[in-house]
């Protein structure tokens, strides 16, 4: 039997070889791991959570989707953070905002050091903004908006913009601040993926990173300046199914879906947290190619038709809340007051169709124009993912009249038609609701300012509000914030009046987790969820004292 | 190298550029672009790149440039063995694909050694055995074998091997940040994470190789030679292993060697279900993110190592059945 052999010999060969070059990764991405004594001071040792590549933790070489900014956070501080009810101050002990929003001064905190040991200066937060500002970073808030910056004092930092926006205190409190010494050699930040472009001021370095088996590995750092962290090392690993992975006890918290919830219910060991309705569904309307959208009775009649709260229950599993008309979803900071709502009402619905001219009803019951016959005949264009809400939507509108015919795509190309107004209704979902209200600007408008690739940035075609426009573009300069927040409670009252786009619902989502393993989660005002703010892993006193 | 075998060369040479050409406009034609892929509108915050970003970023990977211009820095790149720099893994596409073939390698040239032992030995016992119970009771439990897709049998696997009797770890190629006692003791935890994937693919492809060997043993069997060969009282290892297989393994070699050809997107499920670093994962991944030269580079390789076992079998051939040299004639 020579053939068997051979294979023997040459599967050997392929495992040894496997082997030694995997040898050296290990010992490089793990350290060995201290027991005792410095862990007595942490809450929990280790904790394991779901891994995955999501790029090298630096502000310019992390993957833009999914996870891999709020790791590269665990390593870099900025000047702001955010806690459950908005921003508080990090590495700034306190900012100044003059000049009707052109200028920002911040303090920037004593005594902070990098991850290497040396200290944290004035000279490195600067630098940190121009070279932010000239080197896109994966997220970015501030490429190309800065006109100057200025060292003033020792510790005070000045920026000077190019123009004044309201949402620019966040942006730049959200940039990550690098050590100057690292980076002012590097030009193409994107490509720098050395040991030392890891160095950060942050509560956690990293000491493991594979980039095939998407793991990480953090470790508290010792000299870090804010409150103690309660967790020792936070490793992600890689999991097939997370559910699984969790009852195994391979990870310490995960994603639920709602059918699985009556498992853990009633069983103490575990935690089950619902998180803020941060990720939605969007019913795009376009008004430019559409003349029967353009009156908008016809698009309170689709509003009053639609049934979101058959949406939750069938299509969400309840794990949801029904969109609002005014478009910030309820957990917004901003979205206080009420606003016009368009229940569930067939009846309501086929009134406003018969008072928008729509008045009379074909062989096959669809409404008819009584000018000119035109029958209420839409189309829907939605991701093959999304065509059981599409069809529920369909026979909703098919019970006053409306005949819908759902468009079916992949979800790139639907992605590609809603950016080029290739529609006439779309259902479009993503996430950042409870971000910067100023992301109205950017859903109704597009690039009405400045126009964007994010699908959800496209704004709406044919719109035509100059009211509405007009509050959103002024809202942008608006630096006071009681004043700010009045005209965003402005214009979600007029979105929900002229409804250029219909929220569908906000999908909330459910977290678990085992309390006695570790209970420091916390949710950040505008995110939706736990493991991902640096908070949730350090101790709530001083500057993170629970407000 | 004789006139047969250069002018084959020359035939894969003509194809390996169609594709090339291929490779490099496909992605192209695809709807959207990166930067609608970049664009994290289904994670959890959104990354939008204004248009001073796109810029950059189109002026930085030469996407800004005519596409006649990309396609001849593509063409003297690959030249270099050079797949380019991936947009959204920020890493060089040669360097990526080396780091994850290994894996893939691993479980597919086992699943493909022990799916062919395995299906050669059932399909020969079936046949031998023809018309009598242990061909009835293998014949239709292949049949139904070979038809269940990997992605089942893998979770099937998964719920009940791994996450039920605990027998074996639920996903990945090893265990992480873990310290190993030495090498023997990281060769085994490797091959303990192997097992499920390996033992998925096996199952899915004996089913396959069964049928064929079955059919091609069945046709030798017939043979006048085998009847001789039995008229002279030889045992029947000897009749199946010497006079049958050996005579049945043109089509057998040809499966093994499509087989292997196919060795970098062949367990492109598999390793999704048990989260493996292989390269099928990495293909998953490039396509849902529209990374043009990831995607480039890993069809390149795939076309390459189709094109390069397809050619091994030419030659193979020729020695498996002189009467292929004689035809095209070629002296030995």
């Amino acid at each position: 039997m020579k053939i068997p052999n051979r294979i023997m010999i040459l599967l050997l060969v392929i495992g040894l070889g496997l082997c030694a070059c995997d040898q050296r990764k290990t010992e490089g991405t793990a350290p060995e791991v201290e027991t005792t004594g410095s862990a007595a001071r942490y809450d929990a040792d280790v904790i394991r959570l779901q891994g995955g590549d999501w790029g090298y933790p630096t502000p310019f070489a992390h993957y833009p989707r999914g996870p891999g900014g709020f790791k590269m956070c665990m390593i870099f501080d900025s000047l702001l953070e955010r806690d459950e009810k908005g921003l508080i101050p990090w590495l700034a002990e306190r900012y100044a905002i003059e000049d009707n929003g052109l200028t920002y001064r911040f303090t920037v905190r004593d005594g902070v050091h990098w991850q290497d040991g040396t200290l944290l200066t004035a000279e490195d937060v600067a630098f940190s903004f121009q070279y932010a500002n000239r080197h896109s970073a994966t997220w970015s808030y501030i490429f190309d908006a800065v006109a100057g910056v200025t060292v003033e004092g020792g510790d005070t930092v000045s920026v000077r913009l190019k123009k004044p926006h309201a949402a620019m205190l966040s942006s730049l409190g959200r940039t990550r601040i690098i050590p100057k010494h690292i980076w002012e050699k590097v030009e193409r930040p994107k490509e720098f993926t050395t040991p030392e472009a890891v160095i950060g001021c942050g509560p956690y370095r990293l000491t493991g990173y594979s980039k095939e088996h998407g793991t990480y590995r953090f470790e508290a750092f010792e000299n870090f300046w804010g409150p103690g962290q309660r967790v020792r090392v936070i490793e992600y690993i890689p999991v097939s199914e997370p559910i699984l992975a969790y009852e195994n006890r391979e990870i310490d918290l995960t994603a639920v879906t709602p059918d699985l919830l009556p498992r853990f219910r009633d069983d103490p060991a575990h935690k089950i947290v619902r998180s803020p309705a941060f990720w939605g569904y969007r019913l795009l309307m376009n008004t430019d190619t559409t003349a029967c959208l353009r009156d908008v009775s016809v698009r309170r009649a689709l509003a009053h038709a639609i049934d979101r709260n058959e949406l939750v229950a069938k299509i969400a599993r309840g794990a949801a809340v029904p969109g609002s008309p005014g478009i910030l979803p309820p957990n917004h900071i901003m979205a206080d007051g009420p606003v016009r709502a368009y229940p569930f009402d067939p009846r309501q619905s086929r009134r406003l169709l018969e008072k928008a001219g729509y008045d009379r009803v074909n062989a096959d019951g669809i409404r008819m124009g009584a000018d000119d016959g035109t029958i209420l005949d839409l189309d829907l264009l939605c991701s093959s993912q999304e065509v059981r809400m599409a069809e529920l939507i369909r026979q909703r509108l098919k019970d006053v009249g409306i005949r819908l015919t759902v468009r079916s795509v992949d979800g790139k190309t639907r992605d590609s038609r809603v950016r080029a107004f290739d529609y006439q209704l779309a259902v479009l979902g993503h996430g950042g609701w409870g971000q910067d209200p100023d992301y109205l600007v950017a859903h109704l408008c597009g690039d009405v300012f400045d126009q964007n690739a994010a699908p959800s940035y496209s704004g709406l075609p044919g719109l035509d509000a100059p009211e509405l426009l007009d509050l959103l573009k002024r809202q942008q300069t608006e630096i006071d914030p009681a004043r700010r927040r009045d005209m965003i409670g402005a214009i979600r009252k007029k979105a929900a009046e002229l409804l250029p786009e219909l929220p569908l619902f906000y999908t909330t989502g459910y977290s678990i987790y085992r309390p006695a393993k570790y209970d420091g989660w916390m949710f950040m005002f505008d995110h939706h969820s736990l493991s991902h703010s640096k908070l949730s892993y350090l101790q709530r006193s001083g500057v993170a004292a629970m407000r | 190298m004789n006139h047969r075998t250069t002018r084959r060369l020359l035939e894969y040479c003509f194809t390996v550029w169609v594709i090339v050409t291929l490779n490099f406009a496909l992605p192209r034609v695809m709807p959207g672009d990166p930067f609608l892929h970049l664009s994290a509108d289904e994670g959890d915050e959104v990354a939008a790149f204004s248009r001073a970003q796109q810029d950059y970023y189109n002026s930085q990977y030469g996407l800004d440039r005519p596409l006649a211009e990309q396609y001849a820095v593509y063409l003297s790149a690959l030249f270099r063995a050079d797949l380019g720099y991936s947009i959204y893994y920020n890493q060089g596409v040669t360097a990526m694909l080396l780091r994850r073939l290994p894996w893939t390698l691993l479980l597919v040239t086992v699943a493909v050694a022990a799916s062919s032992v395995a299906g050669c030995l059932l399909g020969s016992l079936s046949a031998y055995c023809r018309g009598r119970w242990q061909d009835r009771w293998l014949y239709p439990v292949m049949i139904a074998v070979s038809e269940i897709p990997a992605f089942l049998l893998g979770l099937v696997f998964l719920f009940t091997l791994a996450a039920g009797l605990k027998l074996f770890p639920l996903s990945g190629a090893m265990t992480h940040f873990a310290v190993y006692d030495g090498v023997i003791d990281k060769i085994m935890d490797i091959a303990r994470h192997a097992v499920l994937p390996v033992l998925t693919l096996t199952v899915v492809r004996t089913g396959g190789m069964y049928l064929l060997a079955r059919n091609s043993m069945t046709t030798v069997l017939a043979r006048d030679y085998i009847r001789t060969a039995r008229a002279k009282g030889l045992h029947p290892v000897r009749i199946l292993m010497r006079h049958t297989l050996r005579n049945a393994m043109l089509p057998i070699a040809t499966r093994i060697f499509l087989s292997l050809g196919g060795l970098v997107g062949g367990a492109i499920l598999v390793e999704n279900v048990f989260a493996y670093p292989g390269l099928g994962r990495l293909m998953r991944d490039a396509v849902l993110v529209h990374d043009y030269p990831l995607i480039q580079g890993i069809f390149l390789l795939i076309t390459v190592s189709v094109l390069s076992a397809n050619f091994i079998a030419d030659l193979v051939y020729g020695r498996l059945d002189p009467r292929i040299r004689e035809t095209a004639g070629v002296t030995p």
